[in-house]
């Protein structure tokens, strides 16, 4: 999708309103698929069976042991409906060749816009579902609340994401608005303009760069304000607009920080709280879009007629801002790339959260045990990092090593996975 | 018996790819119509809905092992994996875990499942193209695969292997 934009800004062409709400609708189908698996297979299970559960439990096929085949049943077909949508209005859910310069290759007929819309009917409620679970599991029972709100898990920064003209959260289009450790304003800017705003920190023992705001500067992997590491993805989405553009996602929104203390939340556990107002968010975004009138009109690219040179294309991937810039020759052959996708965003944030979990989980004297573990993990997944996917060999385990050192430095044990 | 061969891997990433180009190869060799080949960059939640319809689900996917040689076939069981019942990816879940839950759903799940694991050199590099000693190796693998199978090129079958999956196979333990 962003690739799709970039290419828009490549060739200097507006899509047709059309081929906008389709993209969105699209992509709010994307949305529904993504946030779902995440809560139900990764992070529901740490608080349904518990942190401390033995692995072998502590997954979907445990979560459904505990409550019940009929919601792994509603994950599966939740998921299948919003894959469908996208098949049906971009001919593959994956790896779609649909967004064109100026538009898109199709449209969508009125028949398959009514097969849409029931499904996705379907998607809302289950995605009102899923803050109700998240309300029974978690909200109701006060020790997940203090370690959702313990010392351990919170990583001060800033916070970065689209936002439309109402400065509501918006994963399709609008501007960039960063916003400081007290969720206070301090950048709102065009996607083009993302250079001016954003640089690089290289560190030598890692393949992913760190990025950082420009005007504060690199300060290390430290939090507070003077700190230029910032963090996107649903904590920070929620973090840096002024609420949501749907009425019930709105209505969660202002519950999630009435309950965690107002704005900003810095809690890393908090995240899988805000996916779930997203995923309600991008369920009524998508029904609103299929029920509006012009989504079925032909008219759905426009042929670009400048010649190409540079353009940037930004969207909120389900992970965060995802960037892509692209230069050409007059041709349109592609001559220099650049992007920021969503996880590199929260590359210093994820290592600052591991690192403050793991401090303040393990003291003088704790026994680490395989729970204790996982809560260190759970500051790790949270995120839903898109790291150890590039490759999928066998046997598919995600390599892990945890190096545990006492109070002089010396090594006293380290676990190795994968 | 409808059988769906699925190669998984990524086809810019070197040696990842394998699993791709063997079953590609394997698709325009056999002749047979209840075997349909896909190519797909994932094992996870997503497969339940790819092998509903088939009876036999063949996977072709690449692996590295501590002593492993390059282009050597390693025919599993789904068993061989169950070590692996966890996350395989900090989003998503495992082609083990992704079965077994489909299993519990009620779901149709291929009562016959084969992996055919390819050891590799290097999924790091951004290529197209295999190490050589890879790349060597596909004819053959193509080969032993279409035998163990008992698929038909054309007119002409390959005979058959009888063996099942060696879910003894001494590579068993190397990732267990």
């Amino acid at each position: 999708m962003a690739s799709g934009k970039a290419v828009d800004a490549v060739y200097k062409t507006d899509p047709p309103r059309a081929a906008k709400k389709l993209r969105e609708l699209f992509y709010s189908a994307h949305y529904v698929h993504s946030h779902t698996l995440h809560f139900y297979a990764l992070a529901a299970p740490d608080f349904v069976l518990g942190p401390d559960a033995k692995p072998a439990e502590r997954n979907i096929l445990g979560l459904i042991n505990k409550v019940g085949l009929e919601i792994g049943k509603e994950v599966i077909k939740n998921r299948a409906y919003s894959q469908d949508i996208q098949r049906t209005i971009a001919g593959r859910a994956t790896h779609l060749v649909w967004s064109l310069p100026g538009g898109v290759s199709k449209g969508i007929t009125e028949e398959e816009r009514k097969r849409i819309l029931e499904m996705a009917k379907v998607n809302l409620e289950f995605a009102k579902f899923g803050l109700k679970l998240f309300d029974d599991v978690v909200l109701k029972n006060q020790a997940y609340v203090d370690l959702i709100l313990s010392d351990a898990y919170q990583t001060v920064t800033n916070y970065m994401g689209l936002v439309d003209r109402n400065n509501k959260v918006n994963f399709y289009d609008g501007m960039v608005r960063v916003v400081d450790t007290e969720a206070k304003e301090i950048a709102k800017f065009k996607p083009a303009d993302y250079l001016q705003h954003i640089k690089e920190h290289v560190e030598p023992w890692s393949y992913l760069k760190f990025p950082f705001l420009k005007k504060i500067g690199w300060k290390g992997f430290v939090e507070g304000p003077k700190s230029g590491v910032y963090r996107a993805a649903p904590l920070a989405r929620l973090n840096v607009a002024d609420g949501m553009a749907t009425p019930l996602a709105q209505e969660a929104y202002e519950k999630y920080f009435d309950t965690l203390g107002g704005k900003p939340v810095h809690s890393t556990l908090a995240m899988h709280w805000a996916r779930l107002v997203e995923l309600l968010y991008a369920a009524e975004r998508q029904l609103e879009l299929v029920q509006d009138i012009e989504i079925t009109d032909p008219k759905v690219r426009i042929i670009p007629n400048k010649i190409p040179d540079e353009g940037v294309g930004v969207v909120e991937a389900p992970r965060g801002t995802l960037y892509h810039h692209y230069k050409t020759d007059e041709k349109g052959m592609v001559t220099k790339v650049n992007l920021i996708v969503g996880t590199t965003n929260n590359n210093a944030p994820i290592c600052m959260s591991i690192r403050k979990a793991a401090q303040g989980l393990i003291k003088a004297g704790t026994i680490v045990t395989e729970g204790l573990l996982n809560r260190i993990e759970m500051a790790f997944r949270a995120y839903d990092p898109c790291l150890s996917c590039a490759t999928h060999s066998l046997p598919g385990q995600m390599p892990l090593q945890v190096v545990i050192k006492g109070p002089q430095g010396e090594i006293l044990r380290t676990i190795t996975r994968g | 018996m409808k059988i769906l061969l699925l190669g998984l891997g990524n086809s810019i990433l070197k040696d990842d790819s394998v699993g791709l180009k063997v079953v590609r190869e394997l698709g325009e060799k056999v002749t047979e119509e209840n075997v349909h080949v896909e190519e797909a960059s994932f094992a996870n939640i997503d497969i339940l809905e790819a092998i509903g319809p088939y009876d036999r689900l063949i996977i072709v996917d690449s692996i590295k092992t501590k002593e492993g040689k390059p282009g050597e076939l390693y025919p599993l069981s789904l068993e061989d994996l169950q070590s692996t019942l966890h996350l395989s990816c900090p989003h998503d879940i495992n082609l083990a875990t992704a079965l077994e839950l489909g299993k519990r759903l009620g779901m149709h799940v291929p009562r016959e499942i084969r992996i055919y694991a390819i050891e590799i050199e290097d999924n790091q590099t951004f290529s197209e193209t295999c190490s050589p000693s890879v790349e060597r190796a596909i004819p053959r693998i193509v080969k032993e695969i279409a035998e163990r199978e008992c698929f038909v090129f054309g007119r002409k079958s390959l005979g058959c292997r009888e063996e099942a999956p060696n879910t003894k196979h001494p590579m068993t333990n190397k990732f267990q």
